[in-house]
C-alpha cells in the first residue's frame, strides 16, 4: 500500500510525514526545502504502510525540476492514496493543485494543516461544505504540533481499505472551457483507442495547456493530426477568454478554486499580527540589511565563542589522555602510534568539530524555521541582479553555509539551466559548516575573531566577481525572482532539537568514521614514512604557498571532508598548539586554501548528478586554480599584515 | 499604460495584461495571479530591489524586471 503527500512548497508535507516516520525528512519555513523523495514503510494501527514524502509543487506541469520530478513520479508510480496537504491560511492559492490531483483518479485526502494559523489569520473554514463540494475526505492538522496526524491516518487507512471510491461529483470548469476540453477528449478518445497511460480528462487539459512534457510524449506517438486539433483549440480558448494561450487553464483552475474559497470561507478580523510589524523593520530597505548584517555577525560571533569555549576544555582532555598513554607505551612503537591516531581521531571529531558545529547548525535551523531566509532572498535581490542572477539565487547559498550538498540539490527551484549552473557554482564556493569548523577552529581560534570575518568577506568579494563572470560567460536574460515569503513562524524546539539531532547524525555516522580512519591512515603513514612521498610530491604546492611541507597530506584529505585537513594539520604538525609551529600567516593562508579549493567529495557527486561531470569537472578545475592564487596573494601581501 | 513599477505602495490593482515571457507568466499564474487578477502593493522601494505584493493573503517577492512586464490598471 502507497501513500504519497502531495501539496504545495511549505504546506507542511515533511512535517506531517517526520510525525508518523520519525524525523526523516528535513523541515523549514521555506518553499523547496524537501527536493528529494524521502520513503518510510510506517506501521498505523497494525498495518504497514509505504509513505512517500514529496518535493512541494504548485501544479503537475513540467516549469522547473522540482515540479517536473514530482509529476513524473506521481503519473508513473501506482499510489493507492494521495494526501494533499493544504496550508489552510492559504486555501485559495492551494485548491488548483488539489482540482489537478482529482483527474488523476487516484482517491485523494486532504490534510487541512496549520489549521491554527489560518483561525489567528481570522479565517475560518467549513470544513464539511469543502468535503462535500470536492467530494472527498478532509481532516483539520496542526502537524507542527501534532494535532489531528492520527485522525488523518486512520483516515486513510480507512479509505485504503475501502477502496475506489464510489463515484465523486466532477467537478467541471465554466461552461465554454469545458466545451473545449469536452472536445478536446471526445478527440483522444476516438482516435487514440489504444490505452493511454494517464486518464483522459487529464490528458486533455494537459495538452491544452501546452505543457511541453505531455506535448512531447503524445505527440512523439501520435504525430500531426492532434497537434493541429490542440492548436485549434487552444486558439478557441485564446478566443473566449482574451487571455495569453499559455496561463489560461491554470488561471480557469485559479477561478475555480476561488469560487469554492469564497463558497466555503468565511473572513474575519485577523489577530493582531507582530509579524507584518517585524516585516516593516526586516525587509526595510536600510534596516533590512542592518538586521541582515547584525544576525549573521552575531551568529558567527555566538558559535565561535561558544565553540572556542568548549574547544579548549575538551581538548585539555584529550591531551591529558595522550600523556597517561605516553606512560604505558613505547613512544616509537606501533602500538602507541595507532592508539594516538586513534585518540586524534575520536578527540578530532568531539573536541574541535562538534563544540562548532552544534551551535552553528542550531541557529541555523532557527531561521530557517522562522522563516528568514526568503527575506534575505527579497533583500538580496538587487545585489544579485549585480553579479547576472536574482533574488531566488541566494537561498541555495544561504544554505551552502550548513552544507553544500543541499545547497547544490535546492539550486532546482532555480527554472532556468543557466542559473541553475551560476547558483550550483556559487553554492559550492560557500564555506560550509566544515570549512567554518576550520575557519573558525584555525583562523579565529589562533588569529582572532576580526581575521575569520575577513575570511568570510573576502568569499563573499569572490564569489560575487565569479558569478559576474560566469554571467558574462553565460549570457542570457534570466526570468527574475518570483517568490512566495512565507509567515513568520515560532520554531517549535521540539522541531529543532530533532532537525539538529538528523544533520549532526549525519556527521556523526558519515563523517566522524571517516575523520578516524583518516587520522589512523596518516598515523600509519607517518610510522612507514609513507607521508613523506606524499609530501614530496606535493612539494611544488606547498613551497608555493609557503606552507610546510608536511601538511601536504592534509590537503588530500581535506577533499574527503574539509573538516578532516584541520585534524590532519594537528596531527601532522603533531600538536594543537599550532602557533608554535606555524606563523600566523601559513596558519590564514592554509585556512584560504581549504576554504576555496575542491569542493568535497560529496559535493562533486551531486554536483555531477545534477549538471553533469564535464560542469562538476570545470568547477574542480576552477576552484583549484582560484585557491592557488588566492593563497599565493595571500602569502605575497599577508607579510604587511603580519 | 502603467506597469506594476508606477504603482506606489499600499495601492490596490487590476492585472490587465502581462507581457514577456511565458516562464514567468506561467509561475505567476501558479501563484494565482494573471489577467485580470487584484493585487495589493505591499513594499515599492524605487531605484532599487523587489516588490512585495500581496494576493489574497499570500506575500509574494516579485523582482523587478518581472514587475515591469507586468501591466496594471488602479481601482
Amino acid at each position: 500500500m502507497k501513500i504519497a503527500l502531495v501539496g504545495q512548497p511549505n504546506s507542511g508535507k515533511s512535517t506531517i510525514f517526520n510525525s508518523v516516520a520519525g524525523y526523516k525528512s528535513v523541515t523549514s519555513n521555506l518553499a523547496g526545502t524537501t527536493v528529494k523523495f524521502t520513503r518510510s514503510r510506517v506501521r498505523l494501527n497494525g498495518n504497514v504502510y509505504d509513505l512517500v514524502d514529496l518535493p512541494g509543487t504548485y501544479s503537475l506541469s513540467f516549469s522547473n525540476e522540482a515540479e517536473a520530478e514530482v509529476s513524473k513520479y506521481l503519473l508513473s508510480e501506482k499510489f493507492d492514496l494521495i494526501i494533499n496537504v493544504i496550508d489552510a491560511s492559504q486555501l485559495g492559492r492551494s485548491l488548483p493543485l488539489t482540482l489537478e490531483l482529482l483527474e488523476l483518479n487516484i482517491p485523494v485526502l486532504i490534510a487541512l494543516n496549520m489549521y491554527d494559523e489560518a483561525i489567528r489569520k481570522g479565517i475560518s473554514i467549513d470544513v464539511e461544505k469543502i468535503s462535500r463540494i470536492l467530494g472527498i475526505r478532509v481532516q483539520k492538522t496542526i502537524a507542527s504540533k501534532n494535532q489531528g496526524v492520527r485522525e488523518l491516518f486512520i483516515l486513510a487507512k480507512e479509505m485504503i481499505e475501502k477502496g475506489q471510491p464510489s463515484e465523486r461529483p466532477l467537478i467541471k470548469c465554466q461552461r465554454d472551457v469545458e466545451e473545449v476540453i469536452a472536445e478536446m477528449e471526445s478527440f483522444i478518445k476516438e482516435n487514440y483507442s489504444h490505452p493511454i497511460a494517464y486518464p483522459t480528462r487529464f490528458m486533455a487539459i494537459k495538452l491544452l495547456e501546452d505543457d511541453e512534457f505531455y506535448r512531447q510524449q503524445f505527440f512523439q506517438q501520435n504525430g500531426g493530426v492532434l497537434s493541429k486539433k490542440v492548436e485549434q483549440l487552444q486558439r478557441k480558448l485564446v478566443e473566449l477568454r482574451g487571455k495569453p494561450q499559455d496561463s489560461i487553464m491554470l488561471l480557469e483552475r485559479h477561478s475555480m478554486a476561488m469560487e469554492i474559497y469564497h463558497e466555503t470561507v468565511q473572513l474575519g478580523i485577523p489577530h493582531k499580527d507582530w509579524r507584518e510589524k517585524v516585516d516593516d523593520f526586516l525587509m526595510h530597505r536600510i534596516g533590512g540589511y542592518l538586521v541582515l548584517l547584525l544576525v549573521l555577525l552575531s551568529l558567527f560571533y555566538g558559535v565561535f565563542q561558544l565553540g572556542s569555549f568548549l574547544e579548549k576544555i575538551l581538548l585539555n582532555e584529550f591531551s591529558s589522555l595522550e600523556h597517561i598513554l605516553a606512560l604505558y607505551f613505547k613512544q616509537n612503537g606501533l602500538t602507541f602510534h595507532i592508539l594516538k591516531s586513534l585518540i586524534w581521531g575520536i578527540s578530532g571529531g568531539i573536541a574541535i568539530v562538534l563544540p562548532y558545529l552544534l551551535p552553528f547548525l542550531i541557529g541555523l535551523n532557527v531561521l530557517e524555521d522562522i522563516g528568514y531566509l526568503p527575506r534575505v532572498a527579497f533583500l538580496m535581490d538587487a545585489f544579485m541582479h549585480k553579479i547576472g542572477l536574482h533574488g531566488t539565487a541566494i537561498i541555495p547559498a544561504v544554505l551552502g553555509y550548513g552544507c553544500n550538498v543541499p545547497a547544490v540539490m535546492a539550486t532546482r527551484i532555480l527554472p532556468s539551466r543557466r542559473d541553475k549552473i551560476i547558483a550550483a557554482v556559487i553554492a559550492s564556493m560557500i564555506p560550509c559548516s566544515a570549512r567554518s569548523i576550520v575557519i573558525l577552529g584555525l583562523v579565529a581560534f589562533y588569529l582572532g575573531p576580526l581575521w575569520a570575518f575577513a575570511v568570510y568577506v573576502l568569499n563573499i568579494f569572490i564569489i560575487a566577481i565569479s558569478g559576474k563572470v560566469l554571467s558574462h560567460l553565460l549570457p542570457e536574460v534570466t526570468p527574475g525572482m518570483i517568490l512566495e515569503i512565507p509567515s513568520y513562524r515560532w520554531p517549535a524546539l521540539r522541531v529543532i532539537g530533532l532537525k539538529t539531532w538528523f544533520r549532526i547524525k549525519e556527521f556523526l555516522l558519515y563523517a566522524w568514521p571517516l575523520l578516524i580512519i583518516g587520522s589512523l591512515i596518516l598515523g600509519l603513514m607517518e610510522f612507514f614514512e609513507l607521508d613523506r612521498l606524499i609530501n614530496s610530491v606535493l612539494f611544488p604546492l606547498t613551497s608555493l604557498l609557503g606552507l610546510p611541507a608536511v601538511i601536504g597530506t592534509t590537503l588530500i584529505f581535506g577533499v574527503l571532508r574539509k573538516e578532516l585537513a584541520l585534524i590532519m594539520l594537528t596531527q601532522a604538525l603533531g600538536t594543537t598548539e599550532i602557533l608554535t609551529v606555524l606563523t600566523s600567516l601559513q596558519v590564514f593562508t592554509f585556512t584560504i586554501f581549504i576554504t576555496f579549493y575542491i569542493p568535497c567529495l560529496a559535493t562533486m557527486a551531486v554536483l555531477s548528478r545534477e549538471l553533469g561531470y564535464k560542469i562538476m569537472l570545470n568547477i574542480v578545475l576552477f576552484t583549484l586554480t582560484l585557491a592557488i592564487i588566492l593563497s599565493v596573494i595571500v602569502n605575497q601581501a599577508g607579510h604587511l599584515f603580519f | 499604460m502603467k506597469s506594476l513599477l508606477d504603482i506606489p505602495a499600499y495601492k490596490t490593482v487590476k492585472i490587465v495584461n502581462i507581457t514577456g515571457g511565458k516562464g514567468s507568466r506561467r509561475q505567476l499564474a501558479q501563484l494565482g495571479i494573471g489577467v485580470g487578477s487584484t493585487i495589493t502593493i505591499k513594499r515599492n522601494a524605487p531605484f532599487a530591489g523587489p516588490l512585495l505584493i500581496d494576493n489574497h493573503g499570500s506575500s509574494i517577492a516579485i523582482g523587478r524586471g518581472v514587475a515591469a512586464k507586468i501591466m496594471v490598471e488602479e481601482v
